[in-house]
């Protein structure tokens, strides 16, 4: 090799390592440069992070300052009227709405939390569709009559009633669903739900799973194309003038949807702006292997359907007939008296009366009041309605209302409900509210003087199924409460004009006698005297009812329901 | 009938005779005074010995109605019609009537005695029929629950008609007729159902297989009386409801129970009567053979036609009833007021001169129904009078007692604001009018009068009860004291709905409404949403202490002095009455001071009364 091809060498391989350098400078510069793309996008993850972080301070101090701003209000508010009871109860009335609002502020928070870390386990247990419905009707059917909204649930087919899964985390979604739908829906506004369930044919496993589907459509304000793609990220929340007052964090779809998840499911919502919403839910559950009740209905016996709304004629119709029953249906309750008299007169009584909450013609309770006098203490008459039960008790069964049929309606419970009707005639038990209830164990002192009244009472209260124990005056009715053992009588039916002793005198000396009883039997007075004046006297003596004679029987069976079921 | 039961029909007729206001006729005021309180005693001794024959005869008899024997079940019924009908148009007692009925209704249920089902329902129905009828002007939302007991009753009744054939005897024929013929009295939610409801019953009315097999029933009153039922159905139906084979079973209707009159008044030579002319136009209107303008220009026509002292029926009808119409249908189109507003002015104040000439001493009721049609209709215009003075006038002249009543209770309240501001000026200031108000004196003058006037229109509601609360002869069953809470909502709606009487309007509301909420009535009232809850406490507070000390304890069955009312409201602290009023009323001065406005506002009072009588 000569000089100059040792040059060429030389200045090759140094061209080679710089070369090499260039190309390891560029490396570490585009190294760098990635490193610092990576740090610049580190950086805006941090930084978003922070925001999102800030945001959700935000919001949260925001939503939960208000409630509690209202708390410490309503609080100073009420201990400066603290004399005013009225005005101190309506204080504690919003003290608790609020605290409710933040402590679901806070459970939100939580379930976020505990899903974000992967704590978040579902529960497999068996639960029952129909009360889980029925739960969620109680929760949101008030919410939307606030808003007079018509929210509609209704049920699709449902082939399985007990199944298995997390039944609070599924409530959790349908009220957060159907919540949403109150809370953006305007004054007024429709919301339509829908439940229904399909099998899984494509899956073959040794426990049988079956398809809940539950959709929620609403006519309210709907949401914008590009809301909908971020609707389940957390904290985003439509924000407009419409809703800047409606109370939420933002998290509940983000629950929802990762609920969902978790449980298999799919959800899927479709939305307008200005024209509104539909979700639409479909978990897997398995189905519970406990087997089907057996229910004793009364083969081919005719139930009277008095109900005008079309839809739940149909449902009610096919539910007798799939239990063996032959409907009757009349739209209007004259028509249904009209109906009902003729058969009384006939001896072909129907085996039992259904009474919608919508009549043509009158109130529903109008009509219970006047079947109970024309049909008699024996007749069953089932309400069914959408109303709140605890909210209407009273008045229905009052009414003479036998016993309540949640909406939306299940089969079973409207068979079920029945069945416990079947049989009764022959035992000679009157329905009640709770058809069930036994008033076997409970011992009764009749006190009356006049020998027919006192066994037409007997009659009446044999019936009912009570022991009866009676006394011809109220000297006798005296001695025999100071004989019994303690806490022997329950209960007391007084006459007021008698012979030797009256109702009243009786009544204050067994309220006088040293025995703890002596303060607690309830004493009902049974009288013709029906004047205010009377029914206050008889209160001043240490009576807890009237009764006015002659003794209605319905009368006497609504005093037993609400004193003994009660107690 | 018993004994007992004729001595109580008779006091119930001596009572109503003495609770009618007469004409002082030149007596001076001291001795009109001590008459009239005469006279109350002698209500009160009445009110007292018919609580004792209730208790002592008529209860024992319900007590023991298993055993009764027929006679006594038959005067039973005779009694109790003599309670509805023994007094011309005018019932004595449909309470005690209704009570009656239903006992007898239960024992033939119990008996399972058809043909006294089917009597005690028709005549359980004609209770509740009058018991609608005493709620004319009420929301009807507030007032269904008496039409459907009473349909309820003649519905079941009819139902036997089915078993006519089997059903021997004629009078429970003519009863199952009758009920079906009355299924149709009363409101219906559509024109249309009242008028298929009628039509069934002309049907059944005029099926000569009925009538041929109980030809002695009075069939041609049946149909007449059903008839009437069709025309007048007509008054409440909206155009927009009616089809036209509605209208032709009108129409029909109409030539049978108006056309007829008028061709029968022509072949006398005499003049028809006002009223079926004005049926008569109104029926042309609704089936859409005239205009609106035509029927009020008919209407007008019909009211200058009748005399000032045509004290008739009729003369009362188109004096009073067509211009309640007539006020009603202005009310429905507003924008036809001002074209009318002058002879609007007109016709209140030829009503008031009509009340004035009246007779004074006839204690007429369909005058007052009449005029209490029109307060429901009352159509306020800027030169017209005003409803305030109207109601005020309304009642001195029909109810006086209650008038006497809300003067006390107005004075009473007067008298504690004045005490209650005088330590505290702004206690009233929740009202708007009365916050707005800067000049302190101003300010009292303006709280002493309005307390004034809520006294004087916080029970205008009782009106309609004026039977129940001034003339009743006997302390209230259960019902009758549910049916009179009605009082508050027909006083808030007649108020609310005119400006002169507005302010007043959310007293007659709540002044039964319980401080804390737990109790009282009606369920619409909600006292921490009023701005008016002041002032509804103390009228409310006065009203019970002055219903506790006057007649009306008659009827509720307290029997309590000034100071042991003072003791009963101190009892119901923080429950029924506000701390911050039954506090004061421990202060012996503020008490006295209440108890003396009621003493001497009877005087006051019926000094008023005596002048515009």
């Amino acid at each position: 090799m000569n000089k100059s091809e040792n040059k060429n060498q030389l200045q090759d391989e140094h061209q080679e390592k710089i070369s090499d350098k260039i190309q390891q400078q560029k490396y570490r510069i585009s190294e760098l440069e990635r490193e610092n793309a990576e740090l610049k996008d580190a950086l805006k993850v941090a930084k978003d992070a922070n925001q999102a972080k800030s945001s959700f301070l935000s919001s949260m101090s925001h939503d939960i300052r208000t409630p509690m701003n209202a708390i410490i209000g309503m609080t100073s508010i009420g201990l400066s009227h603290i004399d005013e009871k009225s005005r101190v109860q309506d204080c504690l009335f919003k003290i608790k709405s609020a605290s409710s609002h933040l402590m679901s502020l806070v459970n939100d928070v939580l379930d976020m939390s505990r899903i974000d870390s992967g704590r978040l386990s579902l529960n497999k247990e068996e639960f029952s569709l129909a009360d889980l419905i029925h739960d969620i009707a109680v929760i949101v059917m008030p919410q939307a009559s606030q808003k007079n909204q018509d929210l509609q649930i209704e049920l699709g087919l449902i082939q399985e009633e007990i199944l298995i899964g997390d039944s609070l985390r599924l409530r959790q979604i349908l009220v957060n669903i159907i919540g949403n739908a109150v809370k953006y829906t305007q004054e007024s506004g429709k919301i339509q739900v829908c439940f229904t369930e399909h099998y899984d044919d494509s899956q073959e496993s040794q426990n049988p799973v079956i398809w809940f589907d539950f959709l929620c459509k609403d006519n309210g304000m709907g949401m914008s194309q590009e809301f909908l793609k971020r609707i389940f990220v957390p904290f985003e929340r439509v924000n407009n003038e419409k809703t800047s007052k409606i109370e939420g964090t933002g998290l509940g779809m983000s629950i929802v949807k990762n609920l969902v998840d978790s449980m298999d499911g799919r959800i899927s919502v479709e939305s307008q702006e200005g024209l509104g919403s539909s979700f639409h839910v479909e978990i897997p559950l398995l189905i519970s292997p406990q087997s089907k009740q057996e229910l004793s209905l009364p083969a081919k016996e005719t139930v009277l359907i008095v109900e005008s709304q079309n839809n739940k004629i149909f449902q009610i119709t096919e539910y007798l007939k799939d239990g063996g029953l032959i409907p009757k249906h009349i739209t209007k309750g004259l028509d249904a008296v009209t109906w009902l008299t003729e058969q009384q007169y006939e001896g072909t009584m129907p085996f039992a009366m259904l009474l919608g909450q919508e009549l043509e013609d009158m109130p529903a309770l109008e009509l219970a009041a006047h079947v109970r006098q024309l049909a008699g203490q024996d007749f069953p008459i089932l309400l069914v309605s959408e109303e709140d039960w605890a909210q209407i008790e009273y008045r229905a069964t009052r009414a003479g209302i036998s016993a309540f049929v949640p909406c939306p309606l299940f089969k079973s419970r409207l068979l079920e409900t029945l069945a416990g009707f079947a049989g009764q005639s022959s035992r000679k038990e009157g329905p009640c509210a709770s058809q069930d209830f036994d008033y076997g164990n409970y011992r009764v002192l009749l006190v009356e003087d006049v020998e027919l009244n006192q066994e037409i009472a007997v009659e009446i209260l044999s019936f009912i199924g009570v022991q009866v124990e009676t006394a011809d005056h109220g000297a006798q009715a005296v001695e025999m409460f100071k004989a019994s053992p303690e806490g022997y009588f329950d209960l007391i039916l007084m006459d007021i004009q008698m012979p030797i002793l009256n109702g009243y005198e009786a009544t204050k000396q067994i309220r006088k006698l040293p025995r703890k009883d002596a303060q607690s039997v309830f004493i009902v007075a049974m009288t013709a005297n029906a004047f205010v004046e009377d029914i206050r006297l008889s209160r001043e003596a240490g009576m807890n009812d009237h009764c006015s004679k002659p003794v209605d029987p319905e009368r006497l069976q609504e005093i037993f329901r609400n004193h003994f079921q009660q107690h | 009938m018993q004994p007992y039961q004729e001595e109580y029909i008779s006091n119930l007729k001596d009572i109503s005779m003495l609770t009618v206001r007469k004409a002082p006729a030149g007596l001076s005021f001291e001795k009109y005074f001590q008459e009239l309180l005469q006279e109350r005693r002698q209500v009160e001794q009445k009110i007292k010995r018919n609580m004792e024959l209730l208790r002592q005869e008529l209860f024992p008899i319900l007590d023991h109605i298993h055993e009764a024997d027929p006679k006594i079940l038959e005067e039973l019924q005779e009694f109790a019609g003599e309670l509805l009908y023994g007094s011309g148009r005018k019932e004595l007692d449909v309470g005690l009537f209704c009570q009656i009925h239903k006992a007898l209704l239960t024992l033939a249920r119990l008996t399972k005695d058809r043909n006294g089902m089917i009597r005690e329902l028709y005549w359980l129905g004609m209770g509740y029929n009058n018991l609608c009828n005493k709620l004319i002007g009420l929301d009807r939302s507030k007032t269904w629950k008496y039409t459907y007991q009473m349909r309820l009753c003649f519905t079941e009744a009819a139902a036997y008609l089915k078993y006519y054939d089997e059903i021997e005897d004629a009078d429970t024929r003519g009863y199952i007729l009758r009920s079906r013929a009355n299924m149709s009295l009363g409101w219906f939610q559509t024109p249309s159902d009242k008028i298929h409801m009628v039509k069934r019953s002309l049907q059944v009315l005029q099926d000569k297989e009925y009538q041929e097999k109980e030809p002695n029933l009075p069939w041609e009153r049946y149909i007449l009386m059903t008839h009437q039922q069709m025309a007048a159905s007509i008054s409440y139906s909206r155009e927009s409801t009616m089809t036209f084979e509605d209208v032709i079973d009108i129409m029909e209707s109409v030539y049978i129970v108006h056309e007829k009159q008028f061709q029968e008044a022509a072949a006398k030579n005499e003049p028809p009567l006002l009223r079926p002319q004005f049926s008569y136009y109104a029926i042309k209107y609704y089936c859409g053979l005239n205009t609106l303008d035509d029927l009020l220009t008919n209407m007008e026509l019909l009211m200058d036609q009748v005399e000032p002292d045509d004290f008739s029926l009729d003369g009362m009808y188109a004096t009073i009833s067509i211009p309640a119409f007539y006020c009603q249908y202005l009310n429905d189109y507003p924008e036809r007021i001002p074209k009318r507003a002058k002879y609007i002015e007109g016709l209140y104040q030829r009503i008031l001169d009509y009340i004035d000439v009246f007779p004074k001493d006839s204690q007429n009721e369909a005058l007052f129904l009449y005029l209490r049609q029109l307060s429901f209709t009352f159509l306020e215009t800027k030169k017209s009078i005003s409803y305030k003075e109207f109601l005020q006038k309304l009642q001195i002249r029909f109810a006086p007692d209650l008038y006497v009543h809300s003067w006390i209770v107005g004075k009473g309240a007067a008298a504690l604001c004045e005490k209650i501001i005088e330590e505290d000026p702004g206690f009233f200031d929740d009202i708007i009018m009365i916050r707005q108000i800067t000049n302190p004196e101003e300010k009292r003058e303006k709280i002493l009068t309005y307390a004034m006037e809520c006294g004087l229109f916080h029970d205008v509601g009782k009106m309609n009860f004026v039977n129940l609360y001034t003339q009743m002869g006997r302390q209230w069953f259960e019902e009758e004291y549910e049916m009179a809470h009605l009082h508050t909502l027909i006083g808030e709606s007649c108020l609310s709905a005119r400006v002169s009487t507005q302010p007043y309007s959310p007293i007659a509301h709540g002044h039964h409404a319980w401080y804390d909420g737990s109790h009282g009535y009606p369920e619409s009232y909600h006292r921490l949403e009023c701005q008016y809850r002041q002032m509804t406490d103390v009228i409310g507070l006065i009203d019970w202490l002055h219903d506790m000390v006057s007649t009306q304890r008659l009827y509720m069955g307290f029997e309590k002095s000034f100071a042991e009312a003072i003791q009963g409201a101190l009892d119901l602290e923080g429950k029924r009455f506000s701390p911050l009023l039954t506090a004061r009323l421990r202060e012996k001065e503020i008490a006295d001071q209440i108890e003396l406005a009621l003493t001497e506002g009877v005087k006051e009072a019926y000094q008023q009364v005596y002048q515009q009588t």
